[in-house]
């Protein structure tokens, strides 16, 4: 699910950007740190929006550094449990299937997919029915569920599935119309 | 109608208990990714079942779960006539040699691909980001390509997996054989040892290509151990050999009658055993491992029968010669442990100490020896130890009258 929340950062900046473009060499670099990174608490931080305030600068004893505490809004990205999302699969194995949603990694494994759909392999490795009408390889386009989620540094990973109703392939990039 | 959303199990119930401990302990934990249990969610131990971090980083799968997935796989699989091959990369299906290790000789193997040999220019590459060179075997296209007809195939190395990835394009560019089963060292469960363990297929059903025996301690039966492919000097000097490398002789092994052709006729002969249709148990409760064993034998066994002729026909050669020897032999040493009394014997030819009328030849290097003199005054042959060894290996008696000691002028 999509947050578009404030979040507070203490930047410090070396004493060179001092002058007239201070505030627009804070903004800079707060974007550079800050965007494309993950955190337990909020997620994947996808984009900022704007600044809300930026706080009086204290020096660093011994050395020249100044620390701005920076308050600012941004978008931010965060799986739950119980939420559905739709995501892109990446890889199709006899062991389930890999898909992504932006900068989450969910794994969806054959336990978790309904029984009526067999693994195939071959070039194009899938999952269909036994009536062929409905079929999962890679690029197909699923709705899935979440049922559990874990962060690390960079990345979000997720166990989902789409063993439920209205859940599974929402379009099917080999169907003929 | 009620979805319990703690193990996304479906069951359709309308009063649901699922939020109680129990059901979570009745969750059989099939495996592991990232850290959660693939089937509910719940926290997992990081050390859980094996790790198939070639698949996917993160996965671990239970024992249980391997054994499911393995019995559903293997029905698939027989169903399309295939079994399951792995395949060791370095001097089993190419060679590589850093950069700093080609010598001087092979110093052509630089040239642009325009400029090097016909055989060479679609076998070797250059990687530089890895800074060394690649020599794939000869055939080895037409041998992935044959085999992937009869079976599923793997790549497993004692290498890391960046040099896995690299050479798995070079031997298939187009993904077609190997996609995401390439195995590198640091899938290896025992360190300095390769194990099926961490193979998604029934053992019974699985063959290995390798060159080294030792790292496929637990799995002697489903190896088939192939001849080395040396191209560069480079292992020539790590394995102990004396000669010059295939590069540095400017040639290579055959296209039709090296390693990889020969053992593919292998493959496909055991491949054919296997499914042999006049059996009559069920394919699932065949073993492959029997059929390479029985295959293994039956060389073996053709092999004694060669070796047996020829000890035969050996033993032809000086068939009704009796020997002695004289000054042959140092003082006090057993006469009959001498490589030339054995390899006498070994030609069909009668050994003695002591001289007596049956005897034919007298060997020695001097005819001033009272055993020689014997002989000449005997009208026996008098003829020098060369006389056999030439005998030997020439596979026929040599005309005594070519190896005659005459006694030295006076």
């Amino acid at each position: 699910m999509f947050f578009h929340i404030v979040l507070e950062r203490n930047m410090q900046l070396h004493p060179r950007h001092f002058g007239r473009d201070l505030r627009d060499k804070l903004v800079a670099k707060l974007m550079k740190d800050v965007e494309g990174t993950c955190s337990g608490r909020h997620g994947f931080i996808v984009a900022i929006t704007g600044i809300e305030s930026v706080g009086k600068g204290l020096i660093r004893d011994g050395t020249g550094f100044v620390t701005f505490p920076v308050k600012y809004q941004c978008v931010v990205f965060r799986p739950f449990k119980g939420e559905i999302l739709e995501a892109v699969v990446t890889m199709v194995n006899k062991m389930g299937f890999f898909a992504e949603a932006g900068p989450v990694q969910i794994f969806v494994s054959n336990h978790l997919i309904p029984d009526d759909m067999e693994f195939q392999s071959g070039d194009m490795p899938n999952y269909t029915t036994s009536d062929g009408s409905v079929k999962i390889q890679k690029e197909s386009e699923v709705r899935l569920k979440i049922i559990g989620t874990r962060v690390d540094a960079t990345e979000i990973f997720c166990i989902g599935t789409i063993k439920d109703d209205f859940l599974g392939v929402i379009s099917d990039p080999g169907a003929t119309s | 109608m009620h979805t319990c959303d703690l193990c996304a199990c479906a069951m359709r119930v309308t009063m649901c208990n699922h939020g109680s401990s129990l059901k979570r302990n009745m969750c059989p934990h099939p495996g592991v990714y990232a850290g959660m249990c693939m089937r509910c969610g719940q926290e997992m131990d990081d050390e859980f079942g094996v790790a198939f971090g070639y698949i996917h980083k993160k996965l671990r799968l239970a024992s249980d779960e391997i054994s499911r997935l393995r019995d559903k796989d293997l029905k698939n699989l027989l169903r399309d006539r295939k079994l399951y091959l792995i395949l060791d990369l370095d001097h089993t299906l190419l060679h590589s040699a850093r950069l700093l290790d080609i010598t001087v000789e092979e110093g052509y193997l630089h040239n642009q691909t325009d400029a090097l040999p016909d055989n060479l220019k679609s076998s070797l590459f250059r990687v530089e980001w890895m800074q060394m060179m690649t020599k794939l075997r000869p055939f080895v296209h037409s041998f992935l390509k044959e085999a992937s007809n009869l079976f599923e195939m793997y790549i497993y190395t004692m290498g890391e997996r960046p040099y896995a990835l690299e050479m798995a394009k070079l031997l298939d560019p187009g993904d077609n054989y190997f996609s995401s089963r390439i195995i590198a060292q640091g899938d290896c469960t025992q360190r300095n040892q390769k194990g099926l363990d961490v193979v998604l297929g029934r053992e019974s059903a699985v063959l290995v290509l390798d060159d080294t025996e030792a790292v496929w301690g637990k799995h002697k039966d489903n190896l088939i151990l192939m001849e080395r492919y040396h191209f560069f000097a480079s292992s020539c000097k790590q394995f102990g050999l004396n000669c010059k490398s295939l590069s540095q002789l400017k040639s290579d092994e055959s296209e039709t009658e090296g390693a990889l052709p020969t053992v593919l006729k292998i493959l496909q002969r055991i491949h054919r055993l296997f499914f042999d249709e006049a059996l009559e148990d069920n394919l699932e409760d065949r073993d492959v491992r029997q059929v390479n064993l029985s295959q293994m034998a039956e060389c073996t066994l053709s092999f004694l029968i060669k070796a047996l002729v020829l000890k035969t026909v050996r033993k032809e050669i000086l068939k009704d010669c009796k020997v002695v020897f004289s000054r042959v032999f140092p003082t006090n040493f057993p006469a009959e442990q001498h490589t030339l009394w054995k390899m006498a014997e070994q030609l069909g030819a009668t050994c003695s100490t002591e001289l007596d009328p049956s005897v034919t030849h007298v060997v020695s290097t001097d005819a001033g020896t009272e055993k020689s003199r014997w002989a000449v005054c005997e009208n026996k042959y008098l003829v020098h130890p060369r006389w056999i060894e030439a005998s030997k290996y020439t596979w026929q008696k040599q005309p005594e009258e070519n190896y005659l000691v005459h006694a030295k002028n006076k």
